[in-house]
């Protein structure tokens, strides 16, 4: 079997058993779901009742919404293994680090898409918003924005792991490295609700891919130093 | 002793450049006395930017070499660097407010990049704060350090095409600084508190170095002090004990 | 001069705050190294027989 295969199928093997411990029962997702629902509530309550109001700003407040709800599922990426010292073991198989890395996000990604979707849902019909000619644009951005997001979401994960002040830690050091992703992903929002009106969509989806890949060898090349500690 | 002299030469030099910028340089023609600023402001930002490549340099040695020198000239950094933001931006904010009639301007790209990059080595040396063990502060500083270093030249560029892609800048562009009526004078007084901040932060940074690399002393003859503590302990009592048990080492 | 103020504000800040910057580093420099030494003779001295 050639490296990168090897690779993969030690990444998707850590992926699935993520998705196992999530559907055996620890509902994570869920709550997490209501949480980022109820923040789109009280954005409403903040800026409404004015509906145009709120649609002009819904694809910030979407995002925003993603942030905090990806914040809290990034979090708990690591904390199945940590509660019972499994990282040290899965430190210990000889496997590449960046299989590890790859399986961590894919597991952080599945989330944040989920999260994403229905979030996207209920932006619309919170903030009266009309989905309908702008799907593959939006689910383009909300696919690379994730991507980016359990990128550099899944690294810091690792870095605050057992360290004291974790929960607020993690966002201290995540929120201003994301500051791109969340800026090109509004923007790309943006413009595909309205149509792409001065041709800009192109450009912030590129930006947000160079983001993605950026962050991804970021973070696949630094997180076994992590795992050697 | 040359680090003291250093010093002396870094005070001489700021009140020297002080003075040139504040009262030898007339006034500009756009801009007035606010102008004055920009010589502290760039020189701040410059030092900013360069203290923190020193840190992402000295984490990159740091995971290289794994000698823990190299993270004391990253944490130098650092500490020098959040201290140059933040006097970046507080000269930003007072040259903005009578240039702009704004402290704060969304659309200045510098601006709101200089506020990210304080918010991300406050974050590193949070981090720093609260991880004891030496070796494991120093990698997970090192690797967090470079991707904050990575993330810098994209939030710039976000920032830029963020209010760049179909509006144009209608404000003062402190670039402009360098040719205005009387351009030679203005060259040096920016030039000279270039040089005095320079030699100023070379200063800090050796001093910050020197601080970081005693405390670590400190920490290593901690733990060694533990060590004779409990041994002293163990002496005390009629019965001599030679070595302690590990148990009284550990605690 | 309004722009005076300004001016005033952002050379006592940035000088005033490199100067009291300079001053606490020298400070607990000296703490530091004072600490480390008091450390290390106490270090030899425990290990001397008969204290």
């Amino acid at each position: 079997m050639s490296g990168l295969a090897r690779t993969a199928t030690v990444a998707l093997a850590i992926a699935r058993k993520d998705a196992v411990a999530e559907l055996r029962g620890k509902h994570a997702t869920t709550s997490t779901l209501f949480f980022a629902a109820v923040v789109l509530l009280l954005f409403g309550f903040a800026l409404g009742p004015d509906t145009r109001r709120l649609a002009e700003a819904a694809p910030g407040l979407l995002w925003l919404a993603i942030v905090f709800a990806g914040l809290l599922a990034v979090g708990r990426l690591h904390l199945v293994e940590t509660d019972d010292g499994a990282l040290e073991q899965l430190a210990l198989y000889p496997v590449d680090r960046r299989a590890i890395y790859a399986g961590k996000a894919v597991s952080g990604l599945a989330a944040m898409l989920i999260l994403g979707i229905v979030l996207l849902g209920v932006v619309a019909v919170l903030y009266g918003i009309d989905l309908a000619g702008a799907w593959p644009a939006l689910v383009l951005t909300l696919v690379l924005g994730c991507i980016g997001f359990a990128a550099v979401g899944t690294f810091y994960a690792g870095v605050t792991v057992r360290m004291r002040a974790r929960e607020v830690m993690l966002p201290l050091l995540m929120l201003p490295v994301i500051a791109p992703l969340l800026l090109a992903a509004v923007k790309a929002t943006a413009a595909a609700l309205a149509g792409d009106p001065f041709g800009e969509l192109a450009a912030w989806l590129q930006l947000l891919a160079g983001y993605d890949l950026v962050m991804l060898i970021a973070g696949g090349a630094t997180y076994g130093f992590l795992l050697e500690e | 002793m040359k680090t003291r002299a250093l010093g002396m030469v870094g005070l001489l030099a700021v009140v020297i450049a002080a003075i040139f910028g504040l009262f030898v340089v007339p006034p500009d023609a756009n801009q007035g006395d606010a102008q004055r600023i920009m010589y502290v402001h760039v020189a701040s930002a410059w030092l900013a930017y360069l203290s923190f490549g020193v840190t992402a340099l000295g984490g990159l040695l740091f995971l290289w070499k794994r000698d823990l020198r190299f993270d004391a000239v990253a944490l130098a950094g650092a500490e020098v660097g959040v201290m140059f933001t933040a006097f970046a931006i507080w000269g930003g904010m007072m040259w903005g407010k009578p240039v702009w009639g704004t402290f704060w301007q969304w659309e200045d790209p510098r601006l709101t990049t200089t506020a990210l990059l304080l918010a991300l080595y406050v974050g590193y040396l949070l981090l720093r704060h609260l991880t004891d063990d030496p070796m494991r502060r120093a990698t997970r500083a090192a690797i967090v350090g470079l991707v904050a270093a990575v993330d810098i030249p994209i939030v710039h560029f976000s920032v830029v095409w963020w209010r760049g892609l179909h509006q144009t800048a209608t404000f003062g562009d402190p670039a402009k600084l360098l040719h205005p009526s009387a351009p030679l004078l203005f060259v040096v007084a920016l030039m000279g508190m270039l040089t005095a901040f320079t030699i100023v932060w070379a200063y800090l940074m050796i001093r910050r170095y020197q601080l970081a690399r005693t405390a670590w002393q400190i920490e290593e003859h901690g733990r060694l002090g533990r060590i004779s503590a409990a041994r002293q302990a163990a002496v005390r009592p009629v019965r001599p004990v030679a070595e302690p048990h590990p148990e009284e080492v550990g605690s | 001069m309004n722009d005076a103020l300004f001016v005033i504000a952002g050379y006592g800040v940035i000088l005033g705050g490199l100067a009291v910057y300079a001053v606490t580093l020298a400070r607990r420099l000296r703490a530091a190294r004072e600490e480390s030494l008091r450390i290390r003779r106490d270090a030899r001295q425990g290990s001397e027989p008969g204290r």
